[in-house]
């Protein structure tokens, strides 16, 4: 039993481990992969030449040298990408010492696992389709085991069909096995990678940067019809702190106080909200968001924020109201959007004695800025030219060439001048609409700056300068591709019409709502998800969770039993049933026959031992032969066949 | 035909040793929140449980049949012949089969097979096969189905010919043939069809290599020594030793195409010769 494995089996276990290792390159570090793929090509020269493979003692040096780059790249062997560079670097020793059925299952067994493995970096569709048909090999390697003569087709074709058989009840298992909240282990977060994206700190170029970048922030699904694209600003940090090229949120232990709620009148939209993993545990809602759940909560900036690991994707059902007001300002608040580093200058203060006029109203000084920006010669554009010395000015009166930024931060700038609080608000504004999910995507490229002021009666009030310049920035949104493409901005209409899409914008957008609902109602099933679906089915405790489990588990694999083990419909032959009677009763007569002889030599020893019968037999196996091997039989004959098997008596 | 009621399923070691990975892939997706990782294992989960149904479908509708069993003497390797039918339209890719001996076979969907098993035989008589094990662990090894079988299908041990080869007994008759006319007379007369049961040697090899047929060389003699084997003549302190003796006789008389008689103290067969009478003697050694 103990046999060695054939090689047939040997290439395709090889191949599968392969194809489990080959995602884990991107993330396992060089060291440790390379050691796996020195193993794994050891292990397919040693298929022609079993003599290559190590010996005993050279398979210990291998283990001990494994296992010291395993500690030497994570120094330890909990957490996920120490516990992935081990299951790895076992993996491929393991393939060297394959001495029996025993090793092949031992090494499936592990390959499953590093597959397991591959989800905790990646959890993308096609990474769960890669992963399946992987599986769907590895299963194939253990039925070439168990097969007798193996063939690679047959083997394949088993393994496929036991996945197919098999989805329908894990699928059930998946949907109503209890998903308990695991604890957050402290050594499980310590690997989060970076990602890239809006920080609490607000430089010339952050934003010029994040305008290149296709990569996902959010997606969000209206429960109506969306709010006008000029209305789409997703609010994030808020900047109030300036040192003369970068903003800096406040830090919250300093944060002034509001010394009333917002309030909220009009229209509000719902909407549910998910974020793709992040950095920062902000929240990106609609301004502003007037209802939300209650692991969420809104800071004194009306910034929404998380308590959950941001690491996550998570999604959020959240209510805003895009007219409001924030009622009072306290002295701290004030004095802390009034903030200057330093002196504005001479030009500074001239320019704006000159907008402001006669008339002391900031209204008016606001809606003068806005024109001037408007009128003179602005521009708008992703890569100005560095202004390393007083930022401000040099936009203002020099290179009037900016990006979404320079606006907010030269208008906040000149209104402080006057004395008027505002600040800067970082986020996104726009997305795009996915017409095939009914979702907008936002991406890192919607990234934008605009600024908030202060108004008496009004509360903090949202003015957007860019708008001033680039009035398609807002009304359009961002072409991402173009923009990546090309380096400078670029917008696009917003087609909601799914007609004027071209084939490829279509089949992008179908993919990306794939992507959605798989994100969506598979990576994103949790406890509360699980909760509220079960709920909804009328299920609210174990017991009759259990009956469930057992019900459809039970009804499925009753269905699949059925299916598979039902007797083989195919319509017996009616000649050879007569015939099998015949033998049948020869048999009780006492004739001694073998399944291999035919229906002469049958007749001839039935003869010989019921010389009485001669006749009928001679008959019998004269229509029989007739029917079974001569052309042109006539029905009748199955007749007279029947007859006379009926008709012998013994 | 094998149905429910004869295949019994169990999880091998290996299938034990999955369950534990399917519980380090649910672990790690609950350690880690991972929903992919706990579809994995659910999916290997109702894997496991779909390996059961084709273990048992595996096995499910092969028939098998005891097939006919030669005769052998004691203490050679009884073979028994058993014929295994896949009547259904899909193909049985592991079938262990397993009496004293083991053999695993695979077959094509409506092929019939005889495999062949062998027990150890001790004792001249009827020998009924021990239990047959027909076993598969297909498809994934985790689950092993298997049906224990019992046939009435006994095998013919005759008993085992005495080592030393003594002369042939002195015949009543006072023909003694003492191993020089162990040729058949020597005065060829013609040709015969082949008949069963002619010795090799006696086949004219010219004729059947012209491609003119089988046939056997007859000789004038043949018949003209009669041998009587007798019971109470044969060498031996008890029945066994006698029977052992009077077998080896019967083996090396046949052999020597001598015509030859078997005189047991409640059976008298006439001299004769051939595969036939060979048998009969050989079977009335065996069962007496």
């Amino acid at each position: 039993m103990n046999a060695l494995p054939s090689s047939r089996l040997l290439w395709f276990m090889s191949g599968s481990i392969g194809l489990i290792a080959l995602p884990h390159a991107w993330h396992v570090p060089p060291l440790l992969i390379g050691f796996f793929g020195l193993m794994w090509l050891w292990r397919l020269l040693a298929i022609a030449r079993p003599a290559w493979l190590p010996n005993r003692w050279g398979l210990f040096a291998l283990t001990l040298a494994g296992i010291g780059l395993a500690f030497s790249q994570h120094r330890g062997v909990f957490g996920r990408d120490a516990g992935t560079g081990l299951f790895v670097v076992a993996l491929g020793l393991k393939l060297l010492e394959i001495r029996g059925k025993r090793d092949v299952y031992v090494i499936v067994y592990l390959a499953f696992v590093v597959a397991a493995t591959q989800f905790l970096y990646e959890e993308s569709i096609l990474m769960a389709l890669y992963i399946l048909l992987v599986c769907t090999v590895l299963l194939a390697t253990l039925v070439t085991q168990n097969s007798v003569s193996p063939q690679t087709v047959p083997a394949l074709k088993t393994a496929a069909t036991l996945i197919v058989q098999a989805l329908p009840i894990a699928m059930v298992l998946f949907v109503l096995f209890p998903r308990l909240e695991a604890p957050r282990w402290s050594w499980l977060d310590a690997d989060n990678q970076a990602k890239s994206g809006l920080s609490d700190t607000l430089e010339p170029g952050s934003i010029a940067e994040l305008s290149l970048s296709a990569e996902l922030v959010f997606r969000v699904k209206f429960d109506g019809d969306l709010p006008p694209p000029a209305q789409r600003y997703w609010r994030g940090p808020v900047y109030s702190l300036f040192d003369g090229s970068a903003w800096k949120a406040a830090p919250a232990l300093f944060r002034a106080a509001n010394p009333d709620q917002p309030a909220f009148g009009g229209r509000a939209y719902d909407y549910t909200l998910m974020m793709e993993p992040q950095k920062q545990n902000w929240v990106f809602a609609l301004e502003l968001p007037s209802a939300f759940p209650a692991g969420l909560r809104r800071n004194e900036l009306y910034q929404l924020t998380t308590n959950k690991n941001p690491g996550d994707r998570a999604e959020y059902r959240i209510s805003s109201t895009p007219a409001y007001n924030t009622g009072g300002i306290s002295p701290a608040e004030r004095r802390e959007n009034l903030q200057l580093p330093g002196k504005p200058s001479e030009r500074i203060r001239n320019l704006i004695a000159q907008l402001r006029g006669t008339e002391a109203s900031p209204e008016v000084l606001i809606a003068n800025l806005l024109q001037h920006f408007h009128r003179e010669n602005f521009r708008y554009t992703l890569n100005p030219e560095p202004m390393p010395e007083r930022q401000v000015e040099t936009f203002l009166f020099e290179r009037r060439a900016g990006f979404c930024s320079h606006y907010a931060t030269a208008f906040v700038y000149l209104l402080r001048a006057a004395e008027i609080p505002a600040r800067v608000v970082g986020g996104y504004q726009g997305g795009r609409f996915n017409t095939v999910g009914g979702f907008l995507e936002v991406r890192q490229a919607d990234a934008h700056a605009w600024a908030e002021v202060w108004l008496d009666g009004k509360g903090w009030v949202r003015f957007d300068p860019t708008a001033a310049i680039a009035p398609e920035r807002i009304e359009q949104s961002v072409n991402v591709d173009l923009q990546i493409a090309s380096g400078a901005a670029n917008f696009s209409p917003i087609q909601l019409d799914a007609k004027t899409l071209t084939w490829l914008q279509r089949g992008r957008q179908l993919w990306q709502n794939v992507d959605y609902q798989w994100q969506r109602w598979v990576i994103n099933y949790d406890t509360d998800n699980q909760k509220a679906l079960l709920q909804s089915l009328g299920i609210d405790d174990f017991v009759k969770l259990g009956y469930w489990l057992l019900l459809s588990v039970g009804g499925l694999s009753g269905l699949l039993a059925w299916r598979l083990l039902r007797p083989n419909r195919r319509r017996r032959d009616p000649v050879l049933l007569t015939y099998r009677q015949f033998c049948d009763k020869l048999r009780k007569a006492g004739v001694d026959f073998g399944p291999g002889d035919g229906p002469q030599t049958l007749a001839q020893r039935a003869k010989t031992v019921r010389p009485d019968l001669a006749d009928a037999i001679d008959r019998i196996a004269a229509v029989f032969i007739r029917l079974r091997y001569e052309p042109g039989a006539e029905t009748g004959d199955l007749r007279t066949l029947k007859t006379l098997v009926r008709g012998l008596r013994v | 035909m094998l149905g429910h009621r004869r295949i019994f399923i169990l999880p091998t070691q290996r299938g034990l040793a999955f369950v534990l990975l399917i519980v380090l892939l649910l672990l790690v997706g609950f350690v880690y929140s991972n929903n992919l990782a706990y579809l994995l294992g659910f999916l290997l989960a109702s894997i496991f449980f779909v390996a059961i149904l084709h273990s048992f479908k595996a096995l499910a509708g092969l028939s098998v049949r005891a097939g006919r069993q030669p005769a052998v003497f004691a203490g050679q390797a009884g073979a028994f012949n058993f014929q295994i039918g896949n009547p259904g339209r899909q193909g049985r890719y592991a079938v262990q089969l397993a009496l004293q001996s083991e053999m695993a076979i695979s077959l094509a969907p409506a092929e019939t097979r005889i495999a062949t098993l062998y027990q150890a035989t001790e004792r001249r008589g009827w020998l009924q096969p021990r239990t047959l094990t027909v076993s598969s662990l297909y498809p994934l090894g985790l689950f092993r189905a298997w049906a224990p079988l019992r046939f009435d299908s006994p095998l013919l041990v005759y008993p085992k010919p005495a080592k030393r080869q003594l002369p042939f007994p002195e015949s009543g008759d006072g023909q003694l043939s003492e191993g020089l006319s162990r040729r058949q007379g020597d005065e060829f007369y013609g040709l015969r069809p082949y008949q069963r049961g002619d010795a090799i040697r006696q086949i004219h090899w010219k004729t059947f290599a012209k491609g003119q047929g089988v046939f056997s060389k007859q000789y004038a003699g043949a018949g003209s020594s009669e041998l009587w084997l007798d019971y109470q003549q044969a060498p031996g302190h008890n029945s066994e030793e006698r029977l052992s003796q009077l077998c080896r006789w019967v083996v090396d008389a046949e052999k020597a195409g001598l015509r030859y008689g078997l005189l047991l103290p409640n059976l008298r067969l006439p001299p004769d010769t051939g595969t036939t009478h060979y048998r009969q003697c050989l079977q009335a050694l065996a069962l007496f």
